[in-house]
């Protein structure tokens, strides 16, 4: 979860990613992220990773293996206590679930972003619309449901079983879209009143979930 | 002004019940913020170049309206609905306090007056800002100003802390906001503090959790208010010679001030003495039953409101001779901050997930290494000085 709890990201990876993969109890390790970031920037884009953790550990280890040269490197990151309080998240059938591809969601988040700080999304039989309005304008884009035969992965998809309409933060999405790279559709998951579900899909079963809380008009 | 050392012991003995971090971690959010206190910090810090308050041309003193519209405009900035709470009358059990407040006061009138004739400028200054005193009309003023802003405000029957922790218990807001530490003793949840600092210091945002606090006391909530009264509250007189670890000791050993009181009667060594007038049962009774306006009172039910350009620019422009394009400015801000779109916290929406008992048992081990291990520094520190200080007549 972000420091103001706006936005949260939750990654799977299932056993089938890993080959072997060994876990004899449950156990949580807490890992800075930055740190985390400079040791996997010591591996190389081919290397084989092993991940390692002892029984009651005070450290992670990291072990890169180059495929094409008998290179070993090995790292060890000290854990951290992460006294952040978790939130559970439950499972919610969603009135509004569009996929679509992921360079396109990215396309539509960068260009509104220019525009205005947050975007209007808009679900309904006929289509879903990406609004916005700031200083300079406004502007929307609007996408039906689509099939292409020969490229599946350009398929845009709507299922809906009631139409929603949610306000989001802009600056967040586009943080979202960075992880275009990792899966070329997206999934969006929407309700009215509960926050943001964008999934990209992994291999074998694995995911990387983010949620948004929507901007909401005042109450009083 | 609040509990003596109360921070330090919470710090000592919960640490994890202290959470430090931006203001803006907190947008989203309504907080109930003491006006009075709040107002009287204003009068103390809000100073111009030459250390004298702010004063507009017929010398009519500015310094507090100055600090709550600009340090009212940061916080609605930064997404928080403030909401303030002004003293009413003090009980009674506070006369005895404010009696003493009152003489400090005019002694150091008297003092400020002598600095003036002999003193350094620094001087002036010291005894100047100690001869603050909130009256009536800084209050009225601030409320007109608050009423012109669309920001609402509520007198308190009593005491400003107490009305604060009740809508904080209530849940009409996230947190009571004060610099006095018995807001945690009035029974609210959450307490904030440095809310309504400058910027410019760059003091963090600190956040009390009362749960927290009692449970890394061991404590509950009765115990709490009798180690508060003992520390040292603002209706009775501290013990002399006892402190805070004193204090937390004899109400973790005997459970209760009755107790306490009854082992220092009888203490065979005579360690500590009561004072003569202690009514320690009546200061209790104001912790747990202060007067107050309760939560579901028409009174309050608050609304934030748009702001009054015109009205604004008249009073404070006009009136207290401020920059209008400043004024102006600040109030598009919060017109803006009003219109749009609130950001939603997650925690609306997915609720925490209650820690299992290995988890806090491993929290409460971790928190008393800690505790041991800065204690064991401060002695490492303490003999490291001692030996420091010893060393240089050894060697003479």
């Amino acid at each position: 979860m972000d420091n103001s709890h706006v936005a949260l990201v939750s990654m799977m990876l299932k056993a089938e990613s890993f080959s072997p993969f060994r876990c004899d109890r449950n156990i949580a390790l807490g890992i800075n992220l930055t740190s985390l970031m400079k040791v996997l920037r010591c591996a190389q884009n081919e290397d084989i990773l092993t991940l390692k953790a002892q029984d009651a550990p005070d450290v992670v280890n990291l072990v890169f293996e180059s495929s094409e040269s008998d290179r070993i490197s090995e790292y060890d990151i000290k854990l951290m206590d992460i006294d952040q309080e978790h939130l559970g998240i439950p499972e919610t059938e969603y009135a509004a679930t569009i996929t679509m591809p992921s360079a396109e969601f990215q396309r539509i988040c960068r260009d509104l972003m220019a525009l205005s700080e947050s975007v209007a999304i808009e679900a309904t039989k006929d289509g879903v619309k990406f609004s916005c309005s700031g200083d300079i304008g406004n502007g929307a884009v609007t996408l039906r449901s689509h099939q292409n035969v020969d490229k599946p992965e350009l398929n845009v998809d709507i299922a809906l079983s009631e139409p929603v309409a949610l306000t989001f933060s802009l600056k967040y999405l586009v943080n979202f879209c960075k992880a275009s790279g990792l899966s070329s559709t997206v999934k969006l998951c929407l309700s009215n009143e509960v926050p943001l579900l964008v999934e990209y899909t992994l291999a074998s079963n694995s995911y990387l979930r983010f949620y948004l809380a929507p901007k909401i008009g005042d109450e009083e | 002004m609040g509990i003596k050392q109360l921070a330090q012991v919470i710090k000592d003995h919960a640490p994890d019940a202290i959470k430090v971090g931006e203001i803006k971690n907190h947008f989203g959010r309504k907080v109930a913020i003491d006006a009075s206190m709040s107002i009287y910090s204003f009068l103390v810090a809000v100073r111009g170049n030459d250390g004298q308050q702010l004063m507009n041309e017929e010398g009519e003193t500015t310094s507090h309206l100055m600090g709550m519209f600009y340090r009212t405009l940061r916080i609605v900035d930064n997404g928080i609905k403030p909401l303030y709470v002004f003293d009413g009358a003090p009980p009674k059990l506070k006369s005895g306090e404010l009696a003493k407040r009152f003489a400090r006061k005019a002694e150091a009138t008297e003092a400020a007056e002598e600095a003036k004739e002999t003193g350094t400028a620094e001087e002036v200054e010291k005894f100047s800002r100690r001869t603050v005193r909130v009256t009536r009309e800084h209050n009225d003023e601030c409320k007109r100003l608050l009423t012109l802003m669309g920001v609402p405000f509520i007198v308190a029957p009593t005491e400003a802390e107490a009305q604060c922790a009740v809508l904080a218990r209530a849940g009409k807001v996230y947190a009571a906001a004060s610099e006095d530490m018995d807001t945690l003793c009035f029974d609210s949840p959450i307490l904030l503090r440095h809310l309504t600092f400058s910027e410019q210091k760059k003091e963090p945002i600190q956040e009390f959790f009362l749960d927290r606090v009692l449970a890394g006391l061991a404590m509950d909530r009765h115990q709490f208010v009798d180690l508060c009264i003992l520390l040292g509250c603002d209706y009775v007189d501290p013990i002399p010679k006892i402190g805070p670890s004193t204090a937390v000791n004899l109400i973790r050993e005997h459970g209760s001030l009755e107790k306490v009181v009854e082992f220092i009667q009888n203490d065979p060594k005579h360690r500590y003495t009561l004072p003569d007038d202690w009514p320690y049962k009546d200061a209790r009774e104001l912790f747990f039953d202060p007067e107050v306006r309760p939560a579901d009172h028409p009174e309050c039910d608050f609304k934030w409101n748009a702001p009054d350009v015109e009205g604004l620019v008249k009073f404070l422009v006009t009136e207290k001779g401020f920059s209008e394009d400043r004024v102006r400015n600040a109030a598009q801000r919060l017109n803006k901050n009003l219109k749009t779109a609130q950001q939603a916290r997650l925690e609306g929406f997915f609720k925490p997930v209650q820690k299992t008992d290995d988890e806090v048992a491993s929290l409460k081990r971790k928190n008393e290494e800690k505790r041991a291990e800065s204690k064991k520094k401060q002695r490492v520190e303490a003999k490291a000085k001692k030996d420091a200080k010893a060393k240089p007549r050894g060697t003479a």
